[in-house]
Parts: structure tokens; C-alpha cells; sequence
């Protein structure tokens, strides 16, 4: 009884050794449940070429079987048998590489893929020779608003990141954030630090308001709208800035302006005290007893205009 | 004693200013600070798109903050017109131009949206209000025979600064936030502090109002100068009255076209940038319409009255021909009428100040000009709402813009009701008026008893009003 016991306690234990690497944080979803290839919902592609390539998008949201059939009319040479190969991301597929014999005046190639995760997304081509190829470029839906310039936000204060999919598009399963740490991009989670980030998600839209910001929170930070099938990233610059920047240039104003009122002020009493020089030696014009009489207060200049006449 | 007094400077009916030198100073100052005001409340638009972001609230909430300040700025017209009729123009402007920046410097460091109103809507409307006012008859004040063109170049400065301003301010936006700023844009505000520096003291004919009633210090003699400062008599006044009543009408349909223009040539088939472009275009013969009808009117030919009504009538033509001229698609046609439209609604504004002095006089111009701004804010402010309840009504704007033109062809005939209206020469400029004088027989008899003697005095010095105070109690 007891050996069964330690053996069930050393597997046990070998267990818990073996699981103990299972908690790393891993940027991107939860991998999808493993279906099984033949399981999978199938869908077609085909498109016919006339000219010489042509490329293709192919929007997929859910792991499924994408069989892509590309047909090409030829050119003036119509051989009746052309080597056709299958290309992912450039390389060659392996085992692809056919002969494709001239059918209705036309060249087919069609192949299934298995697209399952997002290490299946990519460029498809299918070539047909060196004379004609067709793209097929499958992605998750991508964000199409980027902003291009940076937010900027100040120490101290909060800022609101925002990211939308478009309403043309699909909406994604859930949204979620990281930040660039060097090269690799750290998720961002709220119950880590609730009291600094916040993130709101609505079905196609995502806000992240990061409180109490320091100037080591600038950088980049990346939205990823999570599909079954990969996630989209966007990217948004995040600057902050001391309050101190903008004070530059609003003190050189406020100088500019003091300056400017001083010499007014002062241009005006030196000219005040030139024409009250001049005006004891009798030569005075009307402008000169005017100002002096304002000087001397209001009441008394009207009571001088008055006796002047 | 006579020969001293230089021509220019002759206070016979206090409606002569100096017509050069020292005046064009002041009219680059009104240039300054007038685009300091209404060009940076008409730039503010910029600040909106972000306000929205950063407070959550709705594009009407965050609007409202534009419209308080234009509101603050119009109400306390008159109290800085009082102000200046008490003390000297000089620090009332310089006190306005510190309060419009303060405003804008709290604004920046706002926390929630009522901040807003009442930093940069009450606080720097009311510094604006203390300055524009002012400002203008000042300038008006040193010219005769330029008045209008001096007025049409200052105001030009709205339309040149929008465009220079929306750009500048897009770039402080993105380099410093709408905080940074909206704290640039105080110190920026405080330039008009330099503006208002320029302005020299000059005499108080209000003054012997105050000597007057120094020596009874109550209740009684306060209300008695406010209402003297204040020029509240003016609204006893026919022509005063039926003058405000015709620029109200005119506020009415005035703005529509500035609010409605691009919203209509989207709804009749335009593309964005096209809307865009007449609006543009609008606002370039705009700021050729100002120069051009100040230089036309101050030739002399025609009648200001005379010409303020051609202007706007046909500026109240252009508007209801507006929705028209679109009816047909045609894009060229829509633009060559808001280009008329725009050439005539700059061309009036340069002179709906400049009859005010051959209203009631240069004297009484100050408390006025701060009277009708008063009165014609609350006729602004019904425009535009009455406008976008008629498109809700009937689905497009054609309604809108054709009652709009109607109430400023209304104006335009209230004004056809001014007394003298038909004659050829203008009427003489009434004197100020003792303060003890009854407020009965038409103001037009009054003219006449003043100006007779008024008219001999050209040369012959400068006060020979009978009817000032001290007449009375010297």
C-alpha cells in the first residue's frame, strides 16, 4: 500500500515540478482551444489573374480551413504544362511544387490551408513559373485609425488612450493593452495596479487612462483588439511633459509685454517733460498746455479750457 | 489764444479728432487687441475637439463656453464704457487686457467644465468686454475724416488673425496640450496690456458731471452719475433708439450665414473641402470689404447712413439668395454669391460704429458704443438657435437663411426711419446735454439750438458749448 502511495506522491510531486513554469505572462490571448484540423468550418478563395499578379486580402477572424484556388488565362506563350508552386511569407511550401497542365485555356493551382493561429497568417502565393504569382495576404481585421502624432500629457495629470475598430469591420472578442519594454511588449493589467490604470472596454471601442502620470511613462503603448484567430495591434506615443515647458515660453511673453508696456509708459514721460521744457519758454502749442493741464487733474483743465476763451 | 489752437483740435461740437499721427498708432493698437479678442474667441474652436476628449461631455456643453464669453463680453460693454467715462480709458483697457489673461491662465489649470465657464467665459469676457469698448471709441474719437477707414482697417484684424491663429494654435495644442496652451494664450492676452498703454490720457468732458455731484456723497448722486456714465438717457433718445433697434434686427441674420454655410453646401451635395473653401472665401472679401467700404466712405461722396443701408441691403439680398443659388447645383454660383455676401457683410461692420457718433455725438460715443453692444448681443444670441429650429422644422436651410435676410432688410428699413434720414447733408451732432436739462422736445430741436453756434466756432476755441455744466453753476 505504501509504495503505491509514494508513487502516487512522486507524481504528485513530478506534477508539480513540471507545472511550475506554467504562470509566464505570454503577450497575446490565451491560446484557442485546440481543435482538431478536420473539425474546422472551411471557406474558399479564388481569384482569377489576367495580367501578372494581383494581390488579395483575406480578413479572417476564426481558425478555419482556407482552400485558395488561383487560376490564371496565361500569356501569349499558353504552354501547355507550367511548373506552379505554393509560397508562405516568401519560402517555399514544401512539397508544393507541381506542374500544372493548361486546361480550358486556363492554369489552376488550389490548395488548403490550415489556418489556426496567428503563426499561419501571413502571405500566401501561388506562382505560376517565374511569369505569374497571386497574393493572398490574411490577417485578423486591423485597426484602421492610427493616430501619427503623440499624445502628450503632463506629470501629475491622467491621460486617456483610446483605440476604435471601425464599425465596417468585425468587432473583436475582447481588447487589451500592452506597453514596449525594450522590445518585447508587457501586457498591462489593471489588477496589478488598479490605482494607475484603467482600462474601459465597449464592443469596438477601448479606453486606457493611466492616473498620476511620471515622466518614465512616456513611450510607446499598443492596442490589441484579440480575434479568435490573432490580435491586431495599434500603437499610440505617449509623451509627458513637465509642466515647466510651456512656462518658457509664456514668461518670455509676460518679459515681452513689460517691456513693451515700460517703454510706452516711459517714451510718454519723456516727452511729456520735453514739451513742459518747452512750453515755459512761451512757444507752447495747444497739445503742450493740454497735457500739462491734464496733469494737473481734470477739474482744473476743463476750468482752463473754460477761461481760455 | 486763438492762433494756438491747431484746426484739427477744435472742440466746437466735440466731433473733430486729429485725423493722423498719433491716431494711427492707436489704430494699429485696436488691430492688436481687437484680434486678440474676437480673433482668438473665433480660433477658440480648435480647443473644443479637445475639451470633448479630456472632459467627456457633449460638443453643445463644451460650446456654451464660447458663447458665454462672446455673451460676458457684450454685457459688460457698458460698464466699461461707464468705467472709462469715470476714470482713464487707459487703465480700464490695460485692467481688461490683465482680466481676459487671467481667465485664460486659470482656464488651463481647470478640473471640470464649470471651470471653464466661468474662467474663460466670465472671467475673460469680462476683461474683454473692458476692452473693446473702449478701444474702438478711442479710435474713433482721434478721427473725422477717416473714421471709417481707420475702423475697417482695425477690424480687419478678425479675419487675418483667424487665419493665422487656427494654425498656431492647432501647433501649441500639440506640443503643450490644451493646457500649456490655453496658459501661452494668457501671456499672448497680456498684449494688450501694451495697447492699452498707448492710449493717451485725455480730457474728461465727463468730468464736470463728477465735480457736480463730489460734494453729496449718497445713494441718490451715485445712481445719478452711473446713469450719466452709463449714457442711460441715450435710450430716451428716438434716434438712439430706432439706430440700436435697426443693428439688433441686423444681428439677428447677420451670423447665420457664419454658422450655417458649411452645414448647407454639405446638405445640398458639396464635398467637405468645397464647404470649407466658400467659407474661406467668405471670410477673404470679408476682410476686403472692410478696408475697401472704410476708404470708399471716407471720400465723402455719399452719406454714411446712406451707405451702411446699401450694404446691408445687399447683404441681406445676398443671404436670401443663398439657399437659391445652390437650388440649381451649381457650385460656381454658390460661390460667387457668398463672395458677394461676404464683401458686403465686412463693408458694413466697418460702419455700424462709425454712424454711432453722428447719432449722439462724439462725447456721448463711449457709453453708446457699450449700449448697443449690450442691446445687440441679446438679438445675436436668438439668431442662430431661431435658424437651426426652422431647419429642424422644415429639413433644410433654406427657411433659415431667407427669414435671416429678411431681418436684416428689416434693419434696414428701421433704419430708413431715422429722423433726417433723407437729407443729403448729415444732420449736426447733438451736443451733450447738462444733466439737468429735461428730456422733453425732440432731440432734433435741441440740434438745432446747438448748432448754430456750434458751427461758428471752428476757430474760435474750444468750448463754447452753452449747454455744458459749468454753464450752469459757473
Amino acid at each position: 500500500m505504501s509504495a503505491s502511495w509514494k508513487q502516487l506522491f512522486f507524481q504528485i510531486l513530478l506534477l508539480l515540478v513540471s507545472c511550475r513554469h506554467i504562470n509566464t505572462k505570454t503577450p497575446g490571448p490565451t491560446p484557442p482551444p485546440l481543435i482538431p484540423i478536420d473539425q474546422l468550418p472551411t471557406d474558399v478563395r479564388s481569384v482569377v489573374l489576367k495580367g501578372e499578379s494581383h494581390t488579395e486580402k483575406v480578413e479572417l477572424l476564426n481558425p478555419v480551413n482556407l482552400a485558395l484556388e488561383c487560376t490564371w488565362t496565361g500569356n501569349q506563350d499558353k504552354l501547355p504544362n507550367i511548373t506552379g508552386l505554393w509560397r508562405k511569407n516568401g519560402e517555399e511550401v514544401q512539397n508544393s511544387s507541381q506542374t500544372v497542365l493548361l486546361e480550358n485555356d486556363q492554369y489552376n493551382l488550389k490548395r488548403v490551408f490550415s489556418i489556426v493561429n496567428e503563426e499561419n497568417l501571413g502571405s500566401y502565393t501561388c506562382e505560376f513559373g517565374s511569369k505569374a504569382k497571386i497574393d493572398f495576404v490574411l490577417a485578423a481585421p486591423q485597426i484602421g485609425e492610427v493616430r501619427d502624432k503623440p499624445i502628450v500629457s503632463y506629470v501629475g495629470d491622467s491621460v486617456v488612450i483610446t483605440c476604435k475598430m471601425e464599425d465596417t469591420k468585425p468587432q473583436p472578442s475582447t481588447w487589451n493593452w500592452y506597453r514596449a519594454n525594450g522590445t518585447d511588449k508587457e501586457q498591462i493589467s489593471t489588477a496589478q495596479e488598479p490605482l494607475r490604470y484603467e482600462i474601459k472596454s465597449e464592443e469596438r471601442n477601448t479606453k486606457l487612462v493611466v492616473h498620476s502620470l511620471v515622466e518614465a511613462d512616456g513611450g510607446l503603448y499598443y492596442c490589441g483588439a484579440v480575434y479568435a484567430i490573432s490580435t491586431s495591434m495599434s500603437h499610440v506615443k505617449l509623451k509627458v511633459i513637465n509642466f515647466h515647458e510651456p512656462l518658457k515660453p509664456f514668461i518670455a511673453i509676460v518679459i515681452e509685454v513689460i517691456v513693451l508696456v515700460a517703454i510706452i509708459l516711459l517714451y510718454e514721460k519723456s516727452q511729456s517733460k520735453k514739451n513742459s521744457a518747452a512750453g515755459e519758454n512761451g512757444t507752447t502749442d495747444q497739445t503742450n498746455t493740454l497735457t500739462q493741464g491734464e496733469s494737473n487733474g481734470p477739474e482744473e483743465s476743463s476750468s482752463m479750457r473754460q477761461r481760455k476763451v | 489764444m486763438t492762433k494756438l489752437r491747431p484746426k484739427a483740435r477744435s472742440q466746437g461740437d466735440g466731433a473733430e479728432g486729429p485725423d493722423g499721427g498719433w491716431g494711427w498708432v492707436l489704430v494699429g493698437a485696436l488691430f492688436v487687441s481687437t484680434s486678440l479678442v474676437f480673433g482668438l474667441m473665433r480660433s477658440l474652436g480648435i480647443f473644443f475637439v479637445e475639451f470633448v476628449q479630456y472632459f467627456e461631455e457633449s460638443a453643445q456643453a463644451i460650446s456654451w463656453i464660447s458663447s458665454t464669453g462672446l455673451a460676458a463680453q457684450q454685457f459688460f460693454s457698458p460698464l466699461g464704457a461707464a468705467l472709462c467715462n469715470a476714470y482713464d480709458t487707459r487703465w480700464i483697457v490695460m485692467t481688461g487686457g490683465c482680466l481676459a489673461g487671467l481667465g485664460l491662465i486659470l482656464a488651463s489649470q481647470a478640473t471640470c467644465l464649470v471651470h471653464l465657464y466661468l474662467t474663460m467665459g466670465v472671467i475673460s469676457g469680462l476683461g474683454w468686454g473692458l476692452v473693446f469698448t473702449p478701444m474702438v471709441a478711442t479710435v474713433m474719437a482721434n478721427f473725422t475724416r477717416r473714421r471709417t477707414l481707420a475702423l475697417g482697417l482695425a477690424f480687419s484684424s478678425i479675419g487675418l488673425s483667424s487665419f493665422a491663429f487656427n494654425p498656431l494654435f492647432q501647433l501649441l495644442v500639440e506640443m503643450y496640450t490644451w493646457r500649456g496652451a490655453l496658459l501661452i494664450l494668457g501671456g499672448l492676452s497680456f498684449n494688450i496690456l501694451p495697447c492699452g498703454a498707448l492710449i493717451r490720457p485725455q480730457r474728461r468732458s465727463k468730468a464736470p458731471a463728477k465735480v457736480v455731484s463730489e460734494s453729496r456723497v449718497s445713494c441718490g448722486s451715485f445712481l445719478q452719475r452711473a446713469s450719466s456714465y452709463l449714457e442711460l438717457p441715450l435710450l430716451f433718445e428716438r434716434p438712439y433708439i430706432t439706430y440700436t433697434l435697426a443693428i439688433s434686427l441686423l444681428n439677428v441674420g447677420y451670423f447665420v450665414p457664419y454658422f450655417h454655410l458649411v452645414a448647407h453646401s454639405r446638405q445640398v451635395g458639396f464635398s467637405e473641402y468645397q464647404a470649407a473653401f466658400v467659407m474661406s472665401a467668405a471670410g477673404a472679401t470679408d476682410i476686403l470689404g472692410r478696408i475697401a467700404s472704410g476708404w470708399f466712405s471716407d471720400l465723402g461722396h455719399f452719406r454714411l447712413i446712406h451707405l451702411l443701408s446699401m450694404w446691408t441691403t445687399l447683404a441681406g439680398l445676398f443671404i436670401m439668395l443663398l439657399p437659391v443659388s445652390s437650388l440649381s447645383g451649381s457650385y460656381a454660383a454658390l460661390m460667387v454669391i457668398s463672395l458677394l455676401y461676404g464683401f458686403c457683410s465686412g463693408a458694413l461692420t466697418s460702419l455700424v460704429f462709425a454712424v454711432v457718433p453722428m447719432i449722439v455725438g462724439v462725447e456721448r460715443m463711449m457709453g453708446a458704443l457699450g449700449l448697443l453692444q449690450l442691446i445687440e448681443s441679446g438679438a445675436g444670441l436668438l439668431g442662430a438657435p431661431l435658424s437651426g429650429l426652422l431647419k429642424d422644422i422644415t429639413g433644410n436651410y433654406t427657411a433659415s437663411f431667407m427669414v435671416a435676410g429678411g431681418f436684416v432688410v428689416l434693419g434696414t428699413l428701421t433704419m430708413v426711419t431715422l429722423p433726417h434720414y433723407f437729407s443729403h447733408k448729415d444732420p449736426p451732432s447733438p451736443q451733450r446735454r447738462s444733466p439737468d436739462d429735461t428730456e422733453e422736445g425732440s432731440p432734433a430741436e435741441l440740434e438745432q439750438i446747438h448748432s448754430l453756434p456750434s458751427h461758428t466756432n471752428d476757430l474760435t476755441g474750444e468750448v463754447t458749448n452753452k449747454r455744458l455744466p459749468e454753464d450752469t453753476f459757473s
